[in-house]
């Protein structure tokens, strides 16, 4: 009698290992799928656009060995922008499921509750010269940190379920996205044209400056991601059993919403308000995945999937002219989301 | 029904927010000459200024907000949700996006008729009503506000892009689409007015069974109400309000979600109440927008649109702060 | 027969050492030059036969000193180069919009020289040069002056500065032509003058150092943009209809966008603000292209104007008589 609780205890975390092992195996699968996705994409990326290098071509020139011209179309322009726009997608989905996770709600991403428009807003205020000359990398991130904590704050705690949160949160983005309006009302036309990119989210308007720092962003974030990956996965769990199992839900959310707003400040900075990735991203890989995980590598590489194909897309649709990466996301992903929210049956917290 | 303390204070609001915005402008006009034209004196200029430039403002703001807080409040009690409103449920950006069409088509702002914008008010509302009727979201206030943000956004996408392939349509409706009820005359007043009277009928007609409604579709149907017809003549005024609302100023947001917020928590819930306070308070919202807009750029003005949104967003703050949302 | 012999390759000698001399100096004249730009030194060999121009300005000094492009950016506000100089440049290719330059478009077109706009970035820049010289200009962008200093730069770049010089007199001597004949109908009406364009909202004031201002300007007439387009705002302000009197000058320039000019009149009319305007009054409202008067610059785009400033005069002065 007394050695059967143990006897459980011990069995269960033999079939919990068992079943990690599966998730693994599963998630391995899934992300080397994804990558094997994603170098395809990339390469499309890099071979497609108003000129199309033949694939002999792209071949000699990435084995070092091109001709002048196909050198510099793929390692001048291209190379940077499919670069920026992956970091971009990557850092996005990744802000995404990290912020879905820790509210308990699918629709809890940086986008819906305003963070992205909020960090547009500070961003152009120093692109379109108010007398701020503050880089708009670090004031994306204010920008975001502010409607982050705003949209908390006035929500009640962090661990309050999604409605109020993301109410609070469309409040935000409305607010933020009438003052952009009024800086860029206020200012001369062709400055107005230049800051139009940080309106809709645009790859033309980067700064390599703030590219770096995304990279930088990332190569921070990504692990201390996955180092909150467990303390995350039992945050899906029952608050009493979260703190049962040695975890304050309270510093893991801070954790979590900080990294969330890194990333998404250090994007904003690089390709303006690309909101519905880090929604699309996140879901899709969701669905990739087993069900109970937290599917953070699959998020970040479906979310750079997303942006290469978007961004190749707007290339391609009106060449020689463009259509801004972030109106096309915006028009491919917008009838996903409308489905995910009039779907029978469906539930938006997880 | 009118029996709520608050009801000739918000027409003596109104009256104060209406005289502000005749006496104060853009221009250099000084206080005393705008009084003195209001006393059916003054120079030629300043009768200009107040009485073709400034009085068919107020007119049009009288239109505007009186049909944005009355359909703002119609849509809140037919979906049970208080943050339902014509613009963040994507009403005004179907409206937009029909006018941006035409725009594209060759219309221009200046001749277009209002009966585009309400056909897209009317598609737009559709939707939303259609959406209310999917098992589960209709008892879900916030999916379905952020279903009808998605739909917004994705209209206001296919408007960019709409702006992106034609530069001349561009033009235009970057001017129109943050809002403006500046420029317009009696004329274009007078087209939406057969719509407004019609719409006006209806309201009349279904504000008893709707409050009955409120209570149930049973008790509706037990008191001899037909919900299903009482439903659809909402919807139709609702469209026909939004529509004139925004040929005349642009699409707006956060006036149908303002106005009638202010007057449930002066009034109550009743939705005869409600609309009765609607009355004044709607046209006070936005005359003291337009004035703020005058005022705050001089000798330019700001657009209408980001003053409401400005001024609304944080009564949606409000909202969620103090109540418990899925309840009225 | 030696002295002759020797007179003969003396004389040969001579000839041939003129004739390097001459070589050299055109070479250094005319074949190799260094061209001062925005960023730094840059040095053009021979005449240049594939020209990418991602300016209008850039286009029309190009057109008008006898070079046809091979690809040009959209004007604003429309889809294709502006109307004034379609016909001109024939079927050039399109590489991009002003603010939005398509560099794969650009490589494209294997251009053997570049002529930007002095907004051009440093980010830009960096990579065009790396396709070809590019000439990014570094004057003032509002000023009268700037589109003859930017035509001699951009001659001079394309190995036409004879052309180049040409063009920009006979815009002078035009100038001149049509400054007598405002002279001679303005006849006593002041000679205060606006460019604007009109909103359903109210007037968008042009600035006064536009192109097309500057051109005014320099035909006797004063453009008052009435201090409403601010420092930082060069390009062009709205205007509050309240505040109409301010640009209520006896003549009034209305760039519209639409195809059709009097169509534009007849919407703007319909306002009873601009009713009240003096210029609308007397029948002094003249309607200009858009594209032409507030975006376009460069030698033809100035004969253009000049051209639409004495037709504006003919017409209006027999008009009012």
């Amino acid at each position: 009698m007394s050695t059967t609780p143990a006897r459980t205890y011990w069995h269960l975390q033999a079939q919990q290992r068992q079943f990690s092992l599966l998730i693994e195996k599963r998630a391995l699968i899934v992300n080397l799928l994804l990558a094997a996705l994603l170098v395809f994409c990339s390469l499309a990326s890099l071979a497609f656009g108003t000129l199309t290098i033949p694939l002999s071509g792209l071949m000699q020139t990435l084995l070092g060995n091109g001709s002048g011209m196909h050198d510099f179309v793929v390692t001048e322009l291209r190379w940077p922008r499919l670069l920026a726009g992956g970091l971009t997608g990557a850092a996005l989905a990744l802000a995404g499921c990290l912020m879905q996770t820790l509210a308990r709600n699918r629709l809890a991403t940086p986008g819906i509750i305003g963070i992205d428009n909020a960090a547009t807003a500070f961003a152009v205020a120093s692109v379109v010269g108010t007398g701020i000359s503050i880089a708009p990398p670090a004031m994306a991130l204010t920008g975001a940190a502010i409607a982050t904590a705003l949209a908390f704050g006035l929500s009640g705690a962090t661990g309050t379920r999604g409605y109020r949160f993301i109410i609070a949160g469309l409040a935000i983005g409305a607010i933020s996205g009438a003052i952009t309006q009024v800086m860029l009302s206020s200012v001369a036309l062709d400055d107005a044209n230049a800051a139009y990119p940080w309106t809709v989210g645009s790859l033309n308007a980067r700064t390599d400056g703030s590219v770096q720092a995304l990279a930088a962003g990332l190569a921070l974030g990504y692990p201390l991601a996955l180092a909150l990956k467990r303390a995350l996965v039992t945050l899906q769990l029952p608050e009493p059993v979260t703190i049962s199992l040695g975890i304050h839900p309270g510093r893991v959310r801070l954790a979590g919403l900080v990294l969330s707003i890194l990333l998404t400040g250090l994007a904003v900075a690089v390709a303006g308000p690309i909101g519905l990735v880090a929604l699309l991203a996140p879901e899709m890989a969701r669905t990739l995945s087993r069900p109970g995980t937290v599917p953070l590598t699959a998020a970040a590489l479906t979310g750079a999937i997303l942006m290469v194909i978007s961004d190749l897309a707007g290339r391609l649709i009106l060449a020689p002219l463009e259509i801004p990466v972030g109106i096309v996301t915006a028009l491919a992903g917008s009838p996903y989301l409308l489905w995910i929210l009039l779907r029978k049956s469906s539930d938006i917290n997880q | 029904m009118k029996s709520t303390p608050y009801y000739w204070p918000a027409w003596i609001l109104l009256g104060l927010v209406g005289l502000t915005s005749l006496l104060f402008g853009a221009g250099t006009l000084e206080l005393r000459q705008a009084f003195a034209v209001l006393a059916g004196q003054g120079t030629e200029e300043a009768r200009f200024i107040v009485l073709e430039l400034r009085l068919p403002r107020l007119a049009i703001g009288l239109v505007t907000g009186l049909a944005l807080g009355v359909a703002g409040a119609l849509l809140q009690t037919l979906t049970r949700n208080p943050l339902a409103e014509p613009g963040l449920l994507g009403v005004s950006a179907g409206s937009a996006f029909a006018v941006s069409l035409a725009i594209l088509a060759g219309a221009s702002t200046a001749t277009l008729t209002t009966l585009v914008s309400q056909a897209g008010a009317l598609a737009g509302c559709g939707l939303v009503i259609l959406a209310t009727r999917i098992q589960g979201v209709g008892q879900d206030p916030v999916r379905l506000v952020l279903a009808g943000a998605t739909l917004s956004a994705l209209l206001m996408s296919l408007t960019s892009l709409i702006m992106l392939i034609d530069q001349r349509a561009a033009d235009e409706i970057r001017f129109w689409i943050t809002g403006s009820i500046a420029g317009k005359n009696w004329e274009q007043l007078t087209t939406t007015l057969p719509t407004l009277v019609i719409s006006g009928f209806i309201v009349i007609a279904v504000a008893k069974p709707l409050a009955s409604l409120a209570l149930g579709e049973r008790v509706a149907r037990g008191l001899g109400h037909r919900p299903g017809l009482v439903q659809l003549g909402v919807v139709i005024a609702v469209a026909l309000l939004t529509g004139s609302a925004t040929a005349l100023a642009g699409p707006l947001m956060f006036v149908g979600l303002v106005v009638p917020f202010v007057a449930r928590a002066l009034g109550g819930a009743d939705i005869r109440k409600t609309l009765w306070l609607c009355l004044p308070l709607g046209p006070a919202m936005i005359i003291a927008a337009d004035t703020l807009s005058r005022l705050l750029v001089a000798p330019s003005e700001m657009p209408l649109g980001v003053i409401t949104a400005l001024l609304g967003a944080p009564v949606l703050l409000v909202i969620i702060r103090t109540r418990r949302i899925p309840t009225l | 027969m030696r002295i002759l012999q020797t007179d003969f390759s003396f004389r040969h000698l001579l000839g041939s050492l003129a004739f390097m001399v001459a070589m050299t100096a055109s070479l250094a004249h005319a074949d190799t030059r260094e061209i001062a730009t925005a960023y730094g030194p840059v040095s053009i060999n021979g005449t240049p036969e594939r020209v990418v121009t991602l300016y209008e300005g850039a286009l029309d000094a190009a057109i008008a000193t006898g070079v046809k492009p091979v690809g040009a950016v959209i004007t604003r506000g429309g889809t294709g180069v502006a109307e004034y100089i379609q016909e001109k440049a024939g079927n050039v290719e399109i590489v991009g919009a002003p603010g939005e330059i398509n560099i794969e478009a650009v490589v494209g077109q294997n251009p053997d020289l570049i002529l930007a706009s002095s907004r051009l970035t440093e980010e830009q820049y960096a990579l065009l040069s790396r396709i070809a010289p590019t000439i990014v200009p570094d004057f003032p962008t509002l000023s009268p002056e700037t589109w003859k200093k930017e035509t001699r730069l951009f001659s001079l770049a394309l190995g036409r500065e004879e052309a180049g010089t040409n063009i920009i007199d006979t815009v002078e001597e035009r100038t001149l032509e049509v400054a007598a004949l405002v002279e001679k109908h303005l006849g006593d009406t002041s000679t205060n003058t606006a460019v604007i364009r009109w909103m359903p909202q109210g007037p968008v004031v042009m600035s006064e150092d536009l192109f097309s201002s500057g051109l005014l300007a320099a035909t006797g007439f004063e453009v008052n943009a009435a201090d409403i387009v601010k420092e930082g705002r060069p390009h062009s302000h709205p205007l509050s209809q309240e505040n109409l009197g301010m640009i209520d000058h006896p003549w009034i320039f209305l760039a519209t966008l639409n195809a059709d000019g009097d169509e534009a009149l007849a919407a703007a009319r319909k306002s009873h603000a601009f009713q009240r305007l003096q210029a609308n009054r007397n029948d002094r409202i003249i309607t200009v292209n858009g594209q032409l008067w507030s975006s376009a610059s460069g030698p033809l785009a100035a004969l253009q104007i000049l051209d639409d400033i004495a037709d504006a005069m003919k017409s209006r002065s027999s008009a009012t008589q």
